[in-house]
């Protein structure tokens, strides 16, 4: 990769102060506010050394948890929720086909690796939920849940078709992934997306996210991976029902059920007029019912 | 693509064959919601309270003596909406204090949103009636004007209160609630109209009214008992065919559902054919159907949200609901 020009301004191992505009030396892209920003998770690069996890606990200052071995490989940390952003997923595939695998691919082991993180959708359920306001789409299009508004009613938690935010039973607010807001605010790109040691986890405008996902998907194809395709972009799995597409999209190599993902989940607000209008009509019918059982001639 | 698009077409030949697709070492793929007693009692009360302003209004403009009584007994149960409702929700809340936060904005998209809107127009307005009555037994015709005026947007308001709380469950990702939105939002208005008529009917024999109001209102009662069984059987129907089997499986569920349909339908029904049979008509074999009735409604609450509690925890039956493959109902 070539140097950016500017990096040769900073060539002190202890600096001052932020670089200014940092992620244009780290990722390549300048953060603007206006455009469009998530994540692509490549997770045929993933080596599943769980960097992003810790680099998110250490940049939002989350409480532990999950501390106890599962014994689901080496996933520890089970799911999202509260106060664990990230979540990186391990599937040992044993066989292949129903037998077992002698042989390893030819780019990767049989292991499944996958950094799972809140999917930032466009039409985000969560915030089409939130009765208070609280979840707003910030100016770089990603969610973010203001806590000094949240009163931890709940709503956002089973709305989310991805199961990512949780209200925490410490400080009665939800909590999910913020895209680190503070730090693209501050010009720099998010904490995980930075300590992927393979650039697994790329962040960037949308437009070139999905441009380098589908270059990277083709020469997969080309190397012998026809499972690789990816999730959650316009019109792929993961971005149906209405949820339009995930700003933090993936490549995946397996089915979604596989990482633990929906194939095909559903904006959760194509329920509301359904069922409201069937209720009042069947409130006008009960109400007629009763009118004609009330009323009539008095014995 | 091309092998996800084959792996989706021979899932699609399976649709009927019980799901063996993978799961995530057998974890969750959504959330159960953060609600339990609080909220399902308040899912209870709005519907009575709700229901019970319908019935109340269209006894008044119905007219007749005998209705009186229930005019006024609805308009004060009515009252248990904003009284009792109201601060079920402050407490379910995980931030209390910040209750007043649901009043920033108004979001169509989120029924708890439109939800606040009803609670609130429902407690003013059955406020208003409920002042009107008041003033009116104490001779002012203002304030029977007042009633007669705040009483069917009151109404509306109630039938709101009835429905909107499916909405709000349906209007998430949970596979009991998302998998058949209508019938869920007519169960639980059938329930709410039933717990109301079977309340004002036992409210009038203990104050000792005279029978025919109260056997009016049980008719009324069994109607909607009906209408919330068969609503109910359609759900469950339709929940098993989008594959989210939460309601037959396990001994709680069956519990459960025993509880909430033998009481709130069975006990009933089979009371009042008893009553009918007698050569003489009891007050006991109703005051008894109501009380089942009441009780059969709080029960169903509790089974739907606890059981779609449990569905959300069963990835089986969300990787159900959430298939691709053609032809699957929504």
């Amino acid at each position: 990769m070539a140097i950016e020009p500017r990096a040769a301004d900073h060539p002190e191992s202890l600096l001052a102060g932020p670089i200014p505009d940092e992620s244009e030396l780290t990722a390549g892209v300048r953060i603007e506010p206006g455009r469009r920003y998530g994540f692509f998770t490549d997770t045929t690069l993933c080596i599943g050394c769980k960097a992003c996890e810790v680099a998110c606990k250490e940049w939002n200052n989350l409480p532990a948890d999950n501390l106890e071995l599962t014994g689901n490989s080496y996933d520890n940390t089970i799911d999202l929720g509260a106060n664990t952003w990230r979540h990186v997923h391990f599937i040992e595939k044993i066989s292949r086909g129903g037998e077992r695998a002698t042989a390893m691919q030819p780019f990767q082991s049989n292991w499944l690796m996958m950094s799972d993180v809140c999917k930032h959708c466009a039409n985000a359920p969560c915030l089409e939920a939130c009765p208070t306001g609280a979840i707003f789409r910030t100016e770089f299009d990603t969610v973010v849940v203001q806590q000094d508004i949240c009163n931890g009613c709940g709503y956002c938690v089973p709305a989310c078709p991805f199961g990512v935010v949780e209200v925490s039973a410490d400080d009665g607010k939800a909590h999910k992934c913020t895209l680190c807001y503070d730090r693209l605010k501050g010009g720099l790109e998010p904490a995980c997306a930075k300590a992927c040691p393979t650039d697994s986890i790329q962040f960037g405008e949308l437009a070139d996210l999905h441009e380098r996902a589908a270059r990277r998907v083709d020469r997969l194809h080309g190397q012998g991976v026809r499972e690789a395709y990816l999730y959650g972009t316009p019109g792929a799995p993961g971005a149906t029902g209405g949820l339009g597409e995930l700003n933090a999209f993936f490549l995946l190599i397996d089915r979604p059920e596989v990482y633990n993902l929906p194939e095909a989940p559903s904006r959760a607000s194509n329920r509301v007029a359904p069922a409201l209008t069937t209720g009042l009509a069947v409130m006008a019918g009960l109400a007629c019912a009763a009118a004609a059982l009330l009323g009539g001639r008095q014995r | 693509m091309g092998a996800f698009q084959r792996a989706a077409g021979a899932r699609g030949r399976e649709r009927d064959a019980p799901r063996r697709g993978p799961t995530y070492y057998g974890l969750p793929a959504v959330k159960a919601s953060p609600w339990h007693g609080l909220v399902w009692s308040y899912v209870f009360v709005a519907g009575l309270a709700g229901s019970a302003q319908i019935l109340a209004t269209l006894a008044d403009l119905l007219g007749g003596r005998e209705l009186r009584g229930i005019v006024r007994r609805g308009r004060l149960l009515a009252l248990l909406g904003p009284a009792l409702g109201a601060p079920l929700l402050i407490a379910d809340l995980y931030t209390p204090r910040r209750f007043y936060n649901m009043l920033r904005i108004f979001r169509a998209t989120s029924p708890m949103s439109i939800g606040t809107y009803v609670l609130g127009a429902f407690s003013l307005l059955s406020g208003l009636t409920l002042l009107g009555q008041v003033l009116g037994e104490r001779g002012s015709s203002a304030g029977r004007r007042l009633a007669r005026t705040a009483q069917v947007p009151a109404a509306l308001a109630g039938a709101g209160m009835s429905v909107y709380t499916a909405a709000l469950l349906a209007a998430t990702s949970t596979p009991l609630w998302a998998a058949a939105p209508r019938l869920l939002a007519a169960r639980f208005g059938c329930s709410a109209m039933a717990s109301a008529a079977a309340a004002l009917s036992l409210a009038g024999r203990l104050a000792g009214e005279r029978e025919a109001g109260s056997r009016r209102l049980d008719r009324v009662a069994m109607v909607a008992v009906a209408g919330e069984a068969l609503a109910g059987r359609a759900a469950e129907r339709r929940c098993e065919e989008a594959g989210v089997h939460a309601i037959r499986d396990g001994r709680r569920s069956a519990e459960e559902r025993l509880g909430a349909v033998l009481l709130g339908a069975g006990v009933p029904l089979a009371l009042h054919a008893v009553d009918a049979a007698l050569p003489r008509r009891t007050a006991a074999l109703p005051v008894a159907a109501s009380i089942a009735v009441l009780a059969g409604g709080l029960l169903m609450r509790r089974m739907i949200m606890e059981a779609g509690n449990r569905s959300a925890e069963r990835p089986d039956d969300y990787f159900r609901l959430t298939a691709a493959a053609p032809g699957r109902r929504r």
